[in-house]
C-alpha cells in the first residue's frame, strides 16, 4: 500500500471552493473528516469568506491544492500548476470534458437523476419533467443532469419535458415565476418534477403556491443537494437527493495525501454516487391511478422478453395476482398476460423489421416459448406470419443495430 | 418477542442425479417472504418491502436446483465445513497432518468442491422455524471427525432473519461456517451495488496475498477499507489501493471488535449496515462471530443469475460472518477457537435484518 512518509512539518494545502454553497461546504467537511480519522495534520488555506479567489494562486507557497473545477476559471488558473492538484466537480458523459492530467472526483450526475427518477416513479407519478437552468459555463452539471434525464425518458419510452427557465435575477423574478407556472400548468398532471438543485426546486414550490397548484397532488417536486436553508425557506418540506459530498471530500483528501507521498494519478476519475434521499412532503404523492399498474408496467417493460409470468409481476409489485389483474382490468382494460404479450410482440416486430435475426432466434430472444407459439400470436394479433410481417416492412438499414449478435436479450430494449 | 413467521413448503425440482429438492417459505406479518432450500440449506430468495411497501427480491440466485448445483458462485449457500480458504489445503492438528480437497489454486475454498452447499439437508418445521440437519462423515473434504450440523432459520415480524448454527464432532476438527447470500437491496434485476452505502464497525481487516490467503491485519484508518462511517461502495471500489486491485474489489475479512459479555460467551452485536437510497431498504447485520468477510461480487460478471440473465460485475454484496480465513494455520492463540473438540459445541448466531430507512 502507498503510505505517505511521516513528515516533520504539516503540509500546506489550499482549498479552492466557493463554500457559500452547501455542496462545497460538505466537501470541505469531508476533507476535515478524513484528516481527523487519519490524524494527518494539514495547514489548510481558505479565504476568510470561504470564497474562491484565483488572483495570486500561482504564487501560493504550499504543497498541494484541492479545487472545485465546476468553475472553468479555476481549471484555467491551475492549468500549469506545478503542485499536486486534486480536482472535484461534475461528472460528464463526454470524457473529453475531464481534465486530462489530474485526478478528478466527480458527483455522479447520472445516479443523482436516476435516484430522483426512481423515487418519483415509486411514488406513483405517471408523468415526469425536469426544471433545469439556462446554459452557462459554470453550471455544466445542470446540462449533465438534463442529459441523464433525457436518457432515462428515452429508455423508458416516455415523454418527459425539460424546462430551463430564466436565470435568477431580481428584476426578472416575477416574470420567471409567471413563465414557470405557465409551463407547469401546461404539463399533464399529476407530474413529478426533478429540479437540478434545491434552489430551483424552491422556485417550483413558489410558483405552485402562488398559482394554487397542489403539491404534491398535482405537482410533486424533488430537488438535489438536501440544502437545510432551502428547507427553512419553503412552506412545504422539500424532498431532495443527498449527494455524496462527504465521500467526495474524503476521496479527494485521500488522493492528495498519497500524492504528497509521491504517488501520481493523472487522469484518474472517481465517480461518487448519491448517499441518500430525504423524503418529505413535496413527494408524498397519493396517486389516483394505481401505482401497482405503473410498477407492474415498469417491470414488464424490462423483462417481458425473458419469459416472465403474471405471478412474477405480481410478486415484484407485492400484491396478489388477483388484485393485480383487477387493477389492470380497471386501468388498462386488459390482463397482465396481454400486457406482457404486447411487449413481446412489439419486440419481435422491431427485431424482424431490423432483420436482426432469423425467426427462430427472434422467438427465443423475445421470450416466446416456441417458434410455433410466436407464429400463432402473429396470426391472431396481426393476421400474418412473422415472415409476411418482415416482408411487409421496409428494411431500416439506417438504424441497423451495431450491437453484437451475441448480446443477451436483456440488453434489447423493448421497442 | 415477536410472533414467529408461517412456514410452508413445496417441491422444487430435482438435481441431475435425480435427488428431489424442496423449497421452504418463511413469511412474516409485513408480507416478507424468505425461501430456503434443503439443497445446501441455501437461502434462495428474500422478498422485502421498499419505502412504499412494495416487495422485491433482494438476493441474487438461480431458478432451479440444477442451476445451484452447477454454479460456482455459492449464491445463498450455507458454507462448510470451512468458509473461505485454508492455504495449501492442509493443516496440522494435535500433531497430525491433514490434507484437504484443493479446489481453488491449490487451496481449499468454501468446504471443497462438494461442500455443504451442495448437500441435501434434512429439513424440519419446528414451530414456524426451519431446522436443517446434515451429517458430514469423517474424511469429508479431508476433515477429521464425524460432524453433525444443525442450522435454524427464523424470520420475525421485524424483518430479522436469524441463522443459528450448531455443530458437534466425535474428533477434533476445524469448523468455520457461514451464509453466502449476495444482497442487492435495490430490488432491480440487472443492477449493481455501487450505489449501496456500507458501514462496517471494524478497525482492522486482513490483507491478502495474490492467492487471497491472509497476510496479516492492517488498520483501516485512512484507507478505502475504512467503513466505520458509511461510504458508497461505488466510490470506494475506485480508490487507488493495492489490496483492492489484487482482489478486483473488496474480498477481505474484517476483524470485528471483541464483544465478550459476562460469563465469557461472545455477545451478539451490530457489526454492519447497508443502505440503498433508491428503495430505502436497509440491511443490518448482527453476529457473535469475530470475522466478517466483505465480498463485492468481483467475479460475478457473466455468471448465471435469475431468469437466465447473467450477472453484472458487483451485482451483489456478501457479508459473511464467521471465523477468520485460514485461521487454522495462523499459529495464533485464537486458532484454537476454530477447533471443535468432542464434548464441546460449535455455535454461531448471525442475524440479517432488513427494513426501510425513511
Amino acid at each position: 500500500m502507498n503510505r505517505a512518509p511521516a513528515s516533520q512539518a504539516a503540509h500546506r494545502i489550499a482549498l479552492l471552493f466557493n463554500a457559500n454553497k452547501v455542496y462545497d461546504r460538505e466537501i470541505i467537511a469531508g476533507i476535515g473528516h478524513y484528516l481527523r480519522s487519519t490524524r494527518v495534520a494539514w495547514d489548510l488555506f481558505l479565504e476568510e469568506d470561504f470564497r474562491c479567489r484565483l488572483a495570486g494562486i500561482e504564487r501560493f507557497d504550499g504543497d498541494g491544492i484541492v479545487a472545485d473545477f465546476d468553475d472553468p476559471a479555476v481549471a484555467d488558473a491551475l492549468a500549469g500548476c506545478p503542485l499536486p492538484v486534486v480536482a472535484v466537480g461534475s461528472s460528464f458523459e463526454d470524457p473529453a470534458h475531464y481534465p486530462a492530467t489530474l485526478p478528478y472526483i466527480a458527483t455522479d450526475n447520472r445516479k443523482l437523476v436516476s435516484l430522483a427518477w426512481t423515487h418519483l416513479i415509486g411514488a406513483g407519478l405517471p408523468h415526469l419533467a425536469m426544471y433545469s437552468l439556462p446554459v452557462a459555463l459554470e453550471n455544466r452539471w445542470a446540462q449533465e443532469r438534463e442529459r441523464a434525464f433525457a436518457a432515462l425518458a428515452q429508455a423508458e419510452g416516455i415523454q418527459a419535458p425539460i424546462y430551463r427557465g430564466l436565470a435568477t435575477s431580481a428584476p426578472s423574478w416575477n416574470q420567471a415565476i409567471e413563465q414557470l407556472s405557465a409551463w407547469l400548468h401546461a404539463l399533464p398532471q399529476p407530474v413529478g418534477v426533478i429540479a437540478v438543485t434545491d434552489a430551483r426546486a424552491r422556485h417550483l414550490l413558489q410558483a405552485c403556491l402562488m398559482h394554487g397548484i397542489a403539491v404534491p397532488e398535482q405537482v410533486a417536486i424533488i430537488g438535489i443537494d438536501n440544502d437545510p436553508l432551502m428547507r427553512a425557506l419553503t412552506r412545504i418540506p422539500l424532498s431532495s437527493v443527498i449527494q455524496g459530498t462527504e465521500e467526495m471530500g474524503k476521496t479527494a483528501a485521500h488522493l492528495l495525501h498519497q500524492m504528497l507521498g509521491g504517488a501520481r494519478f493523472p487522469g484518474r476519475r472517481i465517480l461518487v454516487p448519491p448517499v441518500g434521499i430525504n423524503v418529505l412532503e413535496s413527494t408524498r404523492h397519493e396517486p389516483l391511478s394505481s401505482p401497482h399498474v405503473m410498477r407492474a408496467r415498469h417491470f414488464i417493460r424490462q423483462y417481458a422478453c425473458q419469459g416472465i409470468k403474471t405471478e412474477q409481476v405480481a410478486d415484484y409489485v407485492g400484491v396478489s395476482r388477483s388484485s393485480l389483474e383487477e387493477y389492470f382490468r380497471r386501468e388498462l382494460h386488459r390482463t397482465v398476460h396481454q400486457e406482457i404479450l404486447r411487449h413481446k410482440l412489439d419486440a419481435a416486430k422491431a427485431m424482424l423489421a431490423n432483420r436482426d435475426a432469423a425467426s427462430a432466434e427472434v422467438a427465443i430472444r423475445c421470450g416466446f416459448t416456441s417458434l410455433q407459439y410466436m407464429y400463432a400470436v402473429f396470426r391472431r394479433e396481426l393476421n400474418c406470419t412473422p415472415r409476411e410481417y418482415q416482408d411487409s416492412v421496409a428494411p431500416t438499414s439506417a438504424n441497423a443495430s451495431p450491437a453484437s449478435p451475441a448480446a443477451p436479450a436483456a440488453s434489447q430494449p423493448p421497442a | 418477542m415477536n410472533r414467529i413467521a408461517q412456514l410452508s413448503s413445496e417441491p422444487w425440482g430435482a438435481l441431475p442425479g435425480g435427488d428431489a429438492c424442496r423449497l421452504y417459505t418463511l413469511r412474516n406479518a409485513q408480507g416478507m417472504k424468505a425461501q430456503i432450500s434443503d439443497l445446501g440449506a441455501t437461502l434462495v430468495s428474500w422478498h422485502s418491502p421498499d419505502r412504499a411497501g412494495r416487495l422485491a427480491e433482494i438476493l441474487l440466485g438461480h431458478d432451479t436446483p440444477a442451476a445451484y448445483y452447477a454454479a460456482t458462485t455459492y449464491m445463498g449457500g450455507l458454507i462448510g465445513r470451512w468458509a473461505n480458504r485454508i492455504a495449501d489445503g492442509r493443516f496440522t492438528l494435535d500433531g497430525i497432518d491433514y490434507t484437504l480437497d484443493r479446489n481453488e489454486n491449490g487451496n481449499l475454498l468454501h468446504g471443497g468442491a462438494n461442500g455443504f452447499h451442495r448437500a441435501i439437508w434434512q429439513a424440519e418445521d419446528e414451530r414456524g422455524t426451519l431446522v436443517l440437519r446434515l451429517e458430514s462423515p469423517e474424511g469429508d473434504a479431508g476433515f477429521p471427525g464425524n460432524l453433525s450440523v444443525q442450522v435454524r432459520y427464523t424470520l420475525d415480524d421485524d424483518g430479522a432473519l436469524t441463522i443459528e448454527y450448531e455443530a458437534l464432532s466425535d474428533a477434533p476438527t476445524p469448523v468455520n461456517l457461514t451464509s453466502h447470500g449476495y444482497f442487492n437491496l435495490s430490488g432491480e434485476a440487472g443492477s449493481d451495488i455501487r450505489g449501496h452505502i456500507l458501514t462496517i464497525d471494524a478497525d482492522a481487516y486482513l490483507e491478502v496475498d495474490p492467492q487471497m490467503i491472509p497476510l496479516g491485519a492492517a488498520d483501516v484508518r485512512g484507507s478505502a477499507f475504512d467503513f466505520r462511517h458509511g461510504a458508497p461502495l461505488g466510490a470506494r471500489l475506485e480508490w487507488p489501493n493495492t489490496q483492492l486491485a489484487r482482489a478486483g474489489g473488496f474480498d477481505h475479512c474484517y476483524i470485528l471488535r471483541p464483544a465478550i459479555q459476562p460469563g465469557n460467551a461472545p455477545a451478539v452485536r451490530t457489526v454492519a449496515n447497508v443502505y440503498e437510497p433508491a428503495s430505502g431498504r436497509e440491511l443490518t447485520v448482527e453476529t457473535d462471530q469475530r470475522g466478517l468477510q466483505c465480498y463485492t461480487g468481483n467475479h460475478l460478471e457473466g455468471q448465471p443469475g435469475r431468469h437466465g440473465v447473467p450477472c453484472v460485475r458487483h451485482a451483489g454484496l456478501c457479508l459473511e460472518a464467521g471465523g477468520l480465513p485460514n485461521e487454522i494455520n495462523m499459529g495464533t492463540q485464537e486458532c484454537d477457537e476454530v477447533v471443535l473438540r468432542p464434548g464441546r459445541a460449535y455455535h454461531q448466531l448471525t442475524q440479517y435484518k432488513v427494513g426501510v430507512r425513511t
